[in-house]
């Protein structure tokens, strides 16, 4: 076992010694980032080949690369085997793989610091050290007295990093340029939208910024970098985890548009390339700039959504909503990629004031984007179920009442919505007219006078 | 394995340019989203604030590297907006790793530290220079001896390092701008910064009479970052604003690096090798589990300061000026003030007097005096709640918003107050009904009881489930249920009784009148003084129940 492990290190040893370090120095990036915690990295470097058979090693590559990603390409070259060593560099490490090993022990007296030294071979590392020093067998700092254990050196196959190796054969020595391609979790990045909105006018400025966060665990210098709009579809179960998005309480989409917009694209997805290279440093966030536009209509309406069978003891806000449109007429007109959007309104003393955000879906152009920004504090509604009936045996009529108040000194229109409509729900009598913007859904639109209310009325009869 | 060195080579191309001091200073905080009443907790700081500063920039011709030195440490840099600047922003950059033992260690790996080693009887001090190979799981460290763990020997060991590696001390936001000529002006920062909150303080003095009340209250606000505002403006909002939960995003997954105090980064542990001694009796299993006996903490510096360090600072002379702010209402602390760093901080929002109010007895838990088999239960007496009713409107001198908060009611005795009740107060918009409770009064005992059932099927005939095997057949339900109100006081009192209906369930008589308030109907009833009222009402509801066919004819 120890005979085999040292031939095996030797081998190892053998190998590294002629394992040229792939130079990161002067490498050209390529950064290629999906909107799904996931990036294409190229990276192009010259590399110095010896002939026949060898190893190069990748340094400053991403922590997080999914190695059975990699690619190597260069002329002349032909692969034998790949290799990620993950064995990390610890101390624990380090004493087990010198078990059979000789190493230094440092004894210092407490009393006056006198060190003696002695040699002594690891005969195991299972719960605790057991030295064989000389004849005798010892456990390591059973006694809890200082004892420095020196090592001659690190095997090498521990490192301080995760390092990819590729072995390699090439018929001819030489430098030559070669492309490593790999796939990296932790590169991510979405759309930040800052919205100003205009009370007076009803108009948005819209700026937007392009978000990108590194945690990948390496720095990529000067890299071209491309955003892609749109996450490819993954197998890893790792990242199907870190992909799941509770489902969404609204959509933020509203009316379906059909424009198309000037920017690239690769199949169905949208290219945002950015215009310089740029360093993406570990840990870093980054935006880069791509949207501003003024003067867009937008408008604010007031929305409560209420479940079936819901009531509360106490009046509840409704929700402040803004939309406007992505379209090339009268809108943003730009395709959105999917982020937060940032409302913001100016004070009475004309600083503007963050109200609210919300998450937006990858938008095409042309859409009317509704997106709710939080509570109206002064718009209330008092849902309550007056009455529940047993008309025959098996179907029920429930009588809603809906008190709408308005604290505000205008006039406003509330568009309420009776969720969970189910099955053959028939809505039997109602104070006002109302839509089915879906067959589960009833909406009325409340127009409520300057600090008053009003009350809505409806009979259902349900099986239910 | 040079690593970390070509970063800080990249960022050195550029000319790097400090800009100015913060200056002309605006601080607007807004409450924890998850609150919805009640006091904030200074422990847990969960509001935020949008942070505005106007900072003196000269910047040479080219490409240069701006530097905001000092930001709030819970600065999220995507937020973060530029404006006043008079060339196009190339990219705007937060570094997020500062300054830290864990930092240093790590940016160190591979690069030549001096190991300083102190004696612990004589104190010497022995100073061996090295490179430090590797920081996982335990820091190993090579010198001219050979390669050695970290503070696993027993002796006094530590690194000290030549340079701080490219690491800020204080948070920094970076921009990269481009100018053809040099540039000397002044630009606006602002961004949204967590570890921020605020919310109302009420106090509510009953009167001895119990008809009026005076109602004050303070805006209390709290700042958890490391960073102060000196003589900044001081805004709060009241009104629940939407926040994206930045978990739940596309760049979930990732650690989304937090750069306050609140840090999550780890320390740096010195594990070492396993360090079971002939001691131990424990299975050898068990001994790993014991490894981190064997680690030592190197120094971890950060975390929110406790409660107790936070300052307190109160300001009576003035009060909040309140504007609207789109559908939210702002509170504006009118002259400029100094937000310092781990500070709570309160300003007068309103103070009331001679409110009318009306007060009345009622039941916590009405469910319970209703219908749940408990209620019937002839020895369950339970106190009545007592709370004062008004109307947030002029007529009731009140008539402006308030914002959420917790609400302390006093009563006055001997010129001293007394606590009667805490309870939140949730957001009120003008003309909303408010209600403050002011406790339990055990003089006044309610109990219910269900005094008879009747069950009877219904007219209507059976329907057969499965025929000639099972049909189903519609009862009707009927409780007799008797309230007693015992007023043990000098005084009559006001009591009300919210009957919850579930169902299908209806009042079908009463030996008192009822109203239907807020959805439920309400008996009301006056109970003179030393006396009991008896209130009973009949309700009745429907049931299915299968049945055998031939039972059901």
């Amino acid at each position: 076992m120890h005979k085999a492990f040292f031939r095996l290190a030797a081998a190892v040893v053998a190998l590294a010694v002629i394992a040229p370090l792939a130079r990161s120095a002067d490498r050209a990036l390529a950064v290629t980032i999906y909107a799904g915690d996931l990036a294409l990295i190229q990276d192009k470097r010259d590399i110095e080949v010896k002939g026949g058979r060898q190893r190069l090693e990748f340094e400053d590559v991403s922590a997080k690369i999914r190695p059975e990603t990699v690619s190597l390409s260069a002329s002349d070259l032909s692969i034998v085997e790949q290799n990620f060593d993950f064995d990390l560099l610890t101390p624990a490490k380090l004493m087990e793989k010198a078990v059979g090993q000789q190493v230094t022990l440092v004894r210092v007296n407490p009393a006056n610091g006198a060190e003696t030294r002695e040699q002594a071979l690891v005969l195991a590392t299972n719960g605790g050290v057991v030295l064989k020093i000389g004849e005798r067998i010892e456990v390591l700092r059973d006694d809890g007295l200082p004892v420095r254990v020196i090592f001659d050196k690190v095997p090498e196959n521990l490192r301080a990093r995760p390092t990819l190796s590729v072995t390699i054969t090439s018929s001819h020595a030489g430098q030559r340029p070669a492309t490593l391609t790999y796939l990296t979790p932790g590169l991510g990045w979405r759309a930040d939208y800052v919205a100003l909105y205009d009370e007076a006018s009803s108009k948005l400025d819209v700026e937007g910024w392009v978000t990108l966060t590194n945690s990948s665990g390496t720095t990529y210098d000067n890299a071209r970098t491309l955003l892609v709009a749109g996450s490819p579809g993954q197998v890893d179960s790792t990242a199907q985890r870190f992909n799941y998005r509770p489902p969404r309480e609204r959509s933020s989409l509203q009316h379906p548009g059909t424009e198309s917009g000037s920017r690239e694209r690769l199949g169905d997805y949208y290219l945002y390339p950015l215009a310089e290279r740029t360093t993406i440093a570990n840990l870093q966030t980054k935006q880069v700039s791509f949207l501003n536009v003024h003067g867009v209509p937008a408008e604010r309406r007031y929305e409560f959504h209420n479940a079936w069978l819901g009531a509360s003891q106490t009046p509840q806000s409704a929700k402040s909503v803004y939309s406007f449109s992505s379209s090339a007429h009268a809108g943003l007109g730009d395709q959105l990629p999917a982020g937060i959007l940032r409302f913001y309104m100016r004070d009475q003393r004309g600083d503007p004031q963050f109200i609210g955000e919300s998450r937006i879906d990858h938008t095409p152009m042309g859409f009317t984007v509704s997106l709710e920004t939080g509570d109206a504090f002064d718009v209330k509604v008092q849902p309550t179920v007056v009455k529940r009936t047993r008309i025959s045996t098996f179907d029920w009529q429930t009588d809603m009442k809906y008190d709408i108040s308005n604290a505000l000194p205008r006039q406003i229109t509330v568009h309420l919505y009776q969720d969970g409509l189910y099955g053959d729900v028939r809505l039997t009598a109602e104070s006002q007219k109302s839509t089915r913007p879906s067959a589960d859904t009833a909406e009325w639109s409340a127009t409520v006078p300057a600090n008053g209310s009003v009350a809505v009325t409806a009979s259902f009869v349900t099986r239910f | 394995m040079g690593t970390a060195g070509s970063t800080v080579a990249a960022i050195d191309t550029q000319q790097a340019v400090k800009a100015g001091s913060p200056s002309n200073l605006s601080v607007t905080a807004y409450r924890s989203p998850q609150r919805g009443e009640g006091s904030l907790d200074l422990d847990t700081l969960g509001g935020f604030a949008l942070i505005r500063e106007t900072r003196t920039i000269q910047i040479p011709a080219g490409e240069t590297r701006l530097r905001f030195e000092g930001v709030a440490d819970g600065i999220e840099p995507a937020t973060a907006i530029l404006s006043g600047l008079p060339v196009g922003v190339i990219e705007k950059n937060l570094d997020a790793e500062l300054l830290s033992p864990q930092a240093l260690v790590a940016r160190s790996v591979g690069k030549s530290v001096v190991l300083v080693r102190t004696h612990a009887k004589t104190g010497r001090v022995e100073q061996i220079p090295g490179t430090l190979l590797s920081d996982n799981d335990g820091v190993l460290f090579q010198t001219r001896a050979g390669v050695e763990a970290l503070r696993c020997s027993g002796l006094a060991e530590t690194f000290s390092f030549s340079s701080a590696v490219g690491l800020s001390a204080v948070p920094t936001l970076s921009v990269l701008v481009r100018t053809p000529e040099p540039v000397n002006t002044i630009v606006t920062l602002s961004y949204l910064a967590h570890g921020f909150d605020w919310a109302a303080n009420y106090t509510a003095t009953l009167s001895p009479d119990r008809k009026t009340l005076d109602l004050g209250a303070w805006v209390t606000l709290a700042n958890g970052n490391g960073v102060s505002f000196p003589a900044a403006h001081v805004q709060v909002v009241a009104g629940r604003v939407n926040r994206a939960d930045a978990a739940d995003d596309a760049l979930a997954g990732q650690e989304w690096v937090s750069t306050t105090g609140f840090s999550t980064e780890p320390a740096v542990l010195a594990n070492c090798w396993p360090r079971g001694s002939t001691s131990d009796t424990v299975p050898a299993v068990l001994v790993i589990s014991a490894q981190p006996l064997g680690s030592d903490r190197l120094d971890m510096y950060g975390g929110v300061v406790p409660a107790a360090l936070m300052e307190s600072v109160v300001t009576a002379r003035q009060r909040v000026i309140q504007e609207q702010l789109g559908d939210l209402k702002l509170y504006r602390v009118p002259a400029l003030t100094d937000f310092l760093s781990r500070q709570s901080k309160q300003v007068r929002l309103l103070d009331r007097s001679a409110i009318p109010v009306a007060s009345v007895y009622s039941v916590k838990d009405p469910e319970s005096a209703g219908h749940s088999p408990g209620a019937s239960d002839p020895l369950l007496y339970q106190p009545a709640t007592m709370l004062l009713r008004t109307k947030n409107d002029a007529a009731h001198h009140l008539g402006l918003p308030l914002p959420s908060g917790m609400v302390a009611a006093f009563a006055v005795r001997d010129g001293n107050r007394l606590l009667l009740e805490e309870s939140g107060m949730r957001d009120l918009a003008v003309n909303e009904e408010v209600e403050i409770g002011i406790g339990v009064s055990p003089d006044v005992q309610v109990r219910a009881v269900r005094e008879a059932t009747h069950t009877q099927f219904d007219h209507a005939p059976a329907v057969p489930l499965v025929p000639g095997v099972l049909s189903v057949k519609q009862l009707q339900i009927d409780d007799v249920l008797r309230v007693e109100v015992h007023n043990a006081r000098t005084a009559a009192i006001q009591f009300e009784l919210p009957v919850l209906l579930a169902g299908d369930t209806r009042i079908i008589r009463a030996d008192h009148s009822f109203a239907i308030r807020k959805g439920r109907p309400l008996f009301a009833l006056t109970v003179p003084a030393h006396s009991t009222a008896i209130l009973r009402y009949q309700t009745a509801r429907s049931e299915l129940r299968p049945t055998q066919p031939d039972e059901a004819q």
